[in-house]
Order: C-alpha cells, then structure tokens, then sequence
C-alpha cells in the first residue's frame, strides 16, 4: 500500500511541476475577468510544449508500469488529438451515436444501478457485466477523470471511450491479465485508430514473457484484428440499454464473436 | 482579256470566293465579297459568328464599334431567340441564378463597346472584398479591394503577356499620368446576371444595324453543317467555311467564329482536339435571400463574396444587391440533385450550415435526403445542436484567450430561396489545342472552360474577344487577310499562354482543396495563412484575379 501512496504522490508532483510551469498562462492575456478558462470540470490547459513532455514522461511511466492508470490516461489524452476528434465525426454519422453525443450519459455505480443489475438473469449482459466488476474488485467509479484535452465535446468523447472498457471485457470476454489486456488494445486500435492503443499494443508486448507473447500473436490479435475492424463501432453503443439481453445476443448484434478460449 | 474573264465567271460560280493567289483577279477579290454568281440561297460574308451568347454577341458589339471593322459584313447565328433579351424587364425582388463577376477589365471592356452605360446600376452589385477559407482546417484569407495597388500593372499579366516586367511596387512614370483624379479604390468585382449582359448587348446589336452597320443576325436558327468550299479545291489555304443553316441559307465566310459553347461545332469542323476532364462534380446555382444583419463582417458584410473549401467542392455566396446573394455550390453530383429537390426551409439551413458545419456533421445530413428530396431528419434541429456545441466551444476558448478563429467574420444567414432557382450544371475543364486554324478562330467557352470557383470563365472570353476584335482591326487596317492564319496568330499568342495558366491555377486549387486528407489540409493551411500574412502576394493575386494590365499598352 506505501508502494501504491508513493507512486500516487510521484504522479501528483509530476502533474504540479506541469502545471505550475504556466498552464495558463493565456489567462493573463484575456480582458474578460473568468478566473479559470476551464472547459470542463477537471480541465487543465496546457500549452503545446507541456504537452510534449506530458507525452513522453508518461509513456515511459506506463511502460514501466501498466497499472498507473493515471500515466495511461495522460498518455492517451495528450497523443490523442486528432483521432478523438475521428471519433466524434464517426459518432455524428450513427443515430445512436449522434443520441449518446447529445445526451451525455456518464457511468457511475449510480447511473448503472448497480443492485438492479445483480438481479437480472444469469446470461444477460447486465448480470455479467456485474459478475466481471465484482470478480476483478473495480468499479465504474475508479476511472481517471479526463484532464488534458482541449474540447469539451471531445472530453466526453474520451471519457466515454474509457468508462465503456468494462463492457469491451464483457463483450470479448477476455481476462484482466496483461496479455488480455493487450489484445483488448488490440481490438481497440482496430476499432479506433488511436495512438495510445497503438502505443500499448506494440511496446506492451515487450512486458510478456516469450510463452504469453507467442499466445497474443497467434490466437488474440488475429482474432483482434478481425472482429475490431468489422463490428459495428462500439463508441456508438448505448451500452446502457442493452443490459438486459443475453450476451450472445449482445454479441451477434454487434458482430462481434467471443475471444477464443487458451 | 475576255476568256481571262470567262475563266474567273467560270471559277466564279464553282467557287466565288477562292482566294487561289494566282489568280489575277485575286486583289479585288480580297476587298470586298460581292457575291459573284450564287446558284443557291449563299451569301458571303466577311465574318460568320457562329453562337449569340455572351462571348459572340459581344464580338460582334466589338467589331461594329470599331472604325474599321464596322465596314465588314458580319453574321451572327443563334439558336435560341436573342429579342427576347431586349424585351426583359426582371421584377426588382427576383434575380436569375446565372450570376457572373466582371472583373474591372472585362467592364472597361464593356465600357468601350458600349455596353455598360445600357447597365441598370441597381442590379449590378459591386464585390468589394472576398473571405476565402478551408472547410476543414478554418484557415482563411481575406482580400479587400481597397488593398488594391492600382498603380502598377499585375506583374503575372507582364510576364505572360512577353514583356519585360517591371518588378513589383516599383512605379513606373508613365503610369502616373493616367491616374490623375482616379484615386478611388476599383472594387474586385461587379456582380450581374448574364440576361442583363445580354440585355445591354443585343440593345448595342440593335443601335448598330440601326445606324447601317452590315450585321445580319439569325436567331432561332441552327447550323446544320460546316463544310469547306464544295469541290475539288486542291489548295489548302484556298477555300472559305460554308455554314449550312436549317433555314436552307448558306452562309460562305472569311472568318469563321466559333463561340458556340463547350460542344462547339466549329471547333470539331476545324478538327481542333479539346483537351481536358469532367470533374466529377455538379455546380449548383440558386438565388438566395439574405439577411445582411447577421452578418459578423464589417459593414454587414456588404459587397463582400464568401467562399468556403468543403471537401467535397468549394461553396461560394455572391452578393447581389437589395438582401439578395447568389449562391454557386460545386459539389458531388448526388448531393447536387438532392440539394435541389429539397424542400426551401431544409435547403436555406443546409446551405447556412455550409458556411460554418464541420464536413462530418455535413456528411450526416446529406445521407439523410430522401429519393424525393424529403429530409429523412429534422435538419434544423439538428443543425441547432451542433451549432449550440460549436458556439459553447467557441465562447469558452474566447474566454481562455485562445485561438485566432474568434475573429473570423461569419457571412449573412440565408433566409429564403427563390423558388425555382436552383439548378444543376456538370463541371469540366476544357483547353483546345489550338485557338486558330485557317478560317477559323475559337473565343469563349469553344476555345476554353474552367472550373467556376475563381469566377474567371466569363471574363476569359470576354478578354478573348476583346483580343480578337483589336487583332481583326489591326489586320484590315493593314490590309491583310483577317482570315488568314497568319492574321489569326496575334490573337492566339495573346491569349493562349494566359488563358492556360488560369485554367491550370483554378484547376490546382480545386484538386488541392479536394481531400480531406491530413497531411494535404495541413500543408494547404500552413500556405493559405503565410499568403494570408504577405501583402504584396495577395496584392499581385488579386491584380492578377482582376485582370489589371497597364494602361499605356492599349492602342
């Protein structure tokens, strides 16, 4: 647990040393008196160079160590840019997605009903969903809210990619291990494009053992590759009211075929 | 003696008019075209004007206000009816979709025929600045006609036109003198319908054949035909083009003009190949309705065009006068068809959206018309929300003292579309291989066509005509052949070489702004902000845009 307060203040300082250096430095420049040039709760600005260093300190960091969830996410918000905004434009074009756009669901262990869900059948994508959160100990509360992109729409956007990983597991059906994990970036990049999934799916590997790796490439990322790219686009899922159907279902719906078992 | 005179009435009625050099009665035959002995309805003329369009009928308005060239015997045939043009009498609030800018030269031009003062001034509208940004990127570069030098000639215009050029900002004395009490700024542009060019041409025609100027013009006739001289004629510069008219008439010519459009006929009979492509894409035009308060630029935005590079084809609003724009909407040719079958409502918040939408939100709404043009989703709804996320954004970065789109001026909103208005046109590019041939030279859309997003088809033909009117002059003034080729060549080597560099510009930029593709938009916007930043670039592209040549060249 020291371990854990440690690398958690580590990652607090690195962000301080980022922010105190000027994050918002333009404030200075406006006439209109708004103290905070936030976008969204939890904004910080900063300027192009931060963000630079932001990058490449947090990719070493995460590949050092996959379970700073908070390293991850700067990573992926500071290299993500463009790619967000490919999302967003490939949500417009779908009606479910262009609702979820509007909308703005957020998931919390609140909005899920979690209780309501422990409730439904076995089977149903809900109950399972439900299942894979208790056996891993996590919840939907526990994701690294989104800091350092610079549009609010687009912030939804990400925040939204992350809060719907968990489903991704229930859907694929493939474990919280790091290789799992892994292919799950995998199928990520085939569905999205982003840098940051393309970042973990090559240098990730490097953290396998010659056994896992040899799994990952042969049975996971064919199987990754495959279904990522011809399924419908997940981001335009309203996960939430797809609780109720059994997964295979769930599965066929969105062309999806479950991971194969090793 | 009299067999010689035997043997030219003999070769006279074969062929009244060859000009076989040997002939020794071929001197007389070269001043003037009495016919000699015509067995069928043919009439000889000096110049046989082949189409009644802009382009031909100011021709002809050319050369009968010329002191020379009003000797000559003109023709010009037309297959629609051309008195129509004179009778047109528009309603104030109702303006025709085809809506063309005249550049300062093309309006000197029409000053000189006579043209411009039969102009009702309250629809022609005068095109003071230009915003011109990319679809995709924002970037954007704006041209004030009062940035324009109007001192120096277009260095772009020397170089093509085989001067020396003087180097740019440099005046040169002669120039200073013609600028004596001119010191207001020329607009860029002068925005008019096409029937009102028309209109105050045919009335010029009608004053000329008034005042006993030879011009016989056929309206409502066709050409059936183009042939050399019937028979044997063996020598190659000899025969004159016979034009075969479906009123059964022949006509037997000097000089044949083609200003028969794209398809030109005359351009096949001279076996001048047409080089060039279809783009695959639609121009739609249409008659808007604006309202001027809405409008971020200063002073309304009045007098000022505004284009914007979607990706799939630039969208331009042209200003007209009285809260009236004209839009020209190059795009795929299923969104054109969609575009006018919707309903006005749906179609004016499209077209608003154009101006601001990114092309993915776009992209949505296009997929969303029906086969019957019936939006399948509320357009306005939708178009509200993005706006709404778009002006949260906005307002928030202006708050951070962010990026530089806050002072982007917004065009006017488009209120209503007049009914009927809009109509679909295919767009190619088109360059003859040659303007001239022996007999017969090309002006206008026969000889050249251009993608419509620099607004320069109209005046290309415009200035191709007032070469050609001024080369014909110069050659009877010297008494040659204006038929000749070689009388012919100064009007090709005037306009071949500029007409070429516009029609590939035009044709860059359209590919150039074609894609979506990253690195492309990336590159493009870099270079559209730098040329943004450097006057004398900008300057020398609109001098360049507008036509400005200098003044001491002209006769």
């Amino acid at each position: 647990m020291s371990a854990r307060i440690f690398t958690r203040t580590n990652s607090s300082v690195l962000k301080q040393c980022l922010t105190r250096t000027g994050a918002t430095p333009s404030l200075a420049r406006s006439a209109v008196p708004s103290p905070t040039g936030k976008l969204y709760e939890g904004h910080i600005p900063i300027s192009p160079l931060q963000r630079t260093i932001l990058a490449v300190g947090s990719a070493f960091t995460a590949l050092a160590n996959p379970l700073r969830g908070d390293m991850v996410a700067a990573l992926g918000e500071t290299t993500s840019g463009i790619f967000l905004n490919r999302i967003r434009d490939q949500m417009l074009q779908d009606p479910e997605g262009r609702r979820i756009l509007r909308e703005r669901p957020v998931i919390t262990s609140e909005t899920m009903q979690l209780d309501t869900l422990r409730q439904l059948p076995d089977g149903t994508f809900g109950r399972e969903y439900v299942r894979f959160l208790d056996d891993q100990q996590v919840s939907p509360d526990t994701r690294e809210p989104v800091h350092y992109v610079d549009s609010e729409e687009l912030a939804y956007v990400m925040q939204r990619y992350r809060e719907t990983h968990d489903f991704y597991h229930t859907l694929t059906g493939l474990p919280v291990t790091v290789d799992g994990e892994i292919a799950l970036k995998w199928f990520e990049m085939a569905q999205t494009g982003l840098p940051m999934t393309m970042l973990s799916s090559f240098f990730g590997p490097l953290r396998l053992s010659s056994e896992e790796r040899e799994r990952l490439f042969n049975v996971y990322v064919p199987w990754a590759l495959e279904n990522g790219s011809t399924g419908k686009l997940l981001m335009n899922v309203r996960w939430e009211e797809w609780m109720e159907k059994p997964v295979e279902d769930v599965q066929r719906e969105l062309g999806v075929r479950p991971c194969p078992e090793v | 003696m009299s067999s010689l005179l035997a043997r030219a009435v003999r070769t006279g009625i074969r062929n009244p008019l060859s000009s076989r050099l040997h002939q020794p009665m071929a001197a007389i035959r070269f001043q003037s075209t009495e016919a000699k002995a015509a067995a069928t309805a043919t009439e000889e003329y000096d110049v046989v004007i082949v189409g009644g369009g802009i382009a031909g009928s100011a021709l002809a308005c050319a050369l009968a206000s010329n002191k020379a060239s009003s000797t000559l015997k003109i023709a010009l045939i037309e297959a629609f009816d051309l008195s129509n043009h004179i009778k047109w009498s528009p309603r104030p609030d109702q303006y025709s979709n085809r809506v063309s800018s005249l550049t300062p030269k093309s309006v000197a031009f029409l000053k000189k025929i006579g043209v411009w003062s039969e102009l009702d001034s309250s629809r022609v509208a005068a095109c003071e600045g230009m915003q011109v940004w990319d679809g995709v990127s924002g970037a954007r570069i704006t041209f004030d006609a009062a940035d324009v030098d109007g001192i120096q000639s277009s260095f772009l215009h020397q170089v093509f036109s085989g001067n020396i050029p003087t180097p740019p900002g440099v005046n040169s004395s002669t120039n200073q003198e013609n600028l004596d009490g001119n010191k207001e700024a020329s607009p860029l542009a002068w925005m008019t319908e096409n029937l009102h060019v028309q209109y105050g041409l045919q009335k010029q025609l009608v004053g000329h054949q008034a005042r006993g100027v030879k011009l016989d013009i056929f309206e409502k006739t066709k050409v059936q035909g183009i042939t050399t001289e019937q028979g044997e004629s063996a020598q190659p510069q000899g025969d004159w083009p016979a034009v075969q008219l479906d009123n059964g008439k022949t006509l037997v010519t000097r000089l044949l003009v083609g200003a028969d459009g794209v398809n030109s006929p005359v351009r096949s009979f001279a076996k001048i190949e047409s080089l060039g492509w279809d783009y695959s894409q639609f121009g739609l035009v249409g008659t808007l309705q604006i309202d001027p308060s809405t409008s971020t630029a200063p002073g309304q935005g009045k007098g000022i065009a505004w284009q914007r590079f979607l990706p799939t084809g630039p969208i331009a609003m042209l200003p007209l006068n009285n809260g009236y724009a004209s839009l020209v909407w190059s795009t795929t040719p299923k969104i054109a068809q969609d575009l006018k079958k919707l309903p006005a409502r749906d179609f004016c918040a499209l077209v608003n959206a154009a101006f601001s939408a990114s092309p993915a939100e776009l992209e949505y709404l296009y997929k969303n018309i029906g086969p019957n043009g019936e939006p399948l989703v509320d357009f306005q709804k939708e178009i509200e929300w993005r706006t709404s996320v778009h002006d949260q954004e906005a307002s928030q970065t202006m708050i951070r003292g962010g990026s530089s789109s806050q002072g982007d001026a917004k065009p006017p909103r488009v209120v209503d579309v007049q009914e009927n208005s809009r109509a679909p046109f295919p767009l190619r590019m088109r360059n003859s291989s040659s303007y001239v041939e022996d007999r017969v030279v090309l002006v206008g859309d026969a000889a050249h066509t251009v993608h419509p997003l620099a607004g320069q088809g109209l005046n290309q033909g415009l200035a191709d005509v007032e070469c050609l009117a001024r080369v014909i002059e110069t050659s009877l003034l010297s008494g040659s052949d204006i038929g000749n080729i070689h009388s012919l060549t100064p009007y090709s080597s005037e306009r071949f070489l500029p007409n070429l560099a516009m029609l590939g510009t035009v044709d860059k930029l359209s590919k150039l702004y074609n894609t979506d593709f990253g690195p492309v938009v990336w590159a493009r916007s870099l270079g559209l902000t730098a040329v943004d930043k450097m006057g004398p670039i900008k300057n020398e592209i609109m001098r360049f845009a507008m036509g400005l040549e200098e003044p001491s060249k002209r006769s």
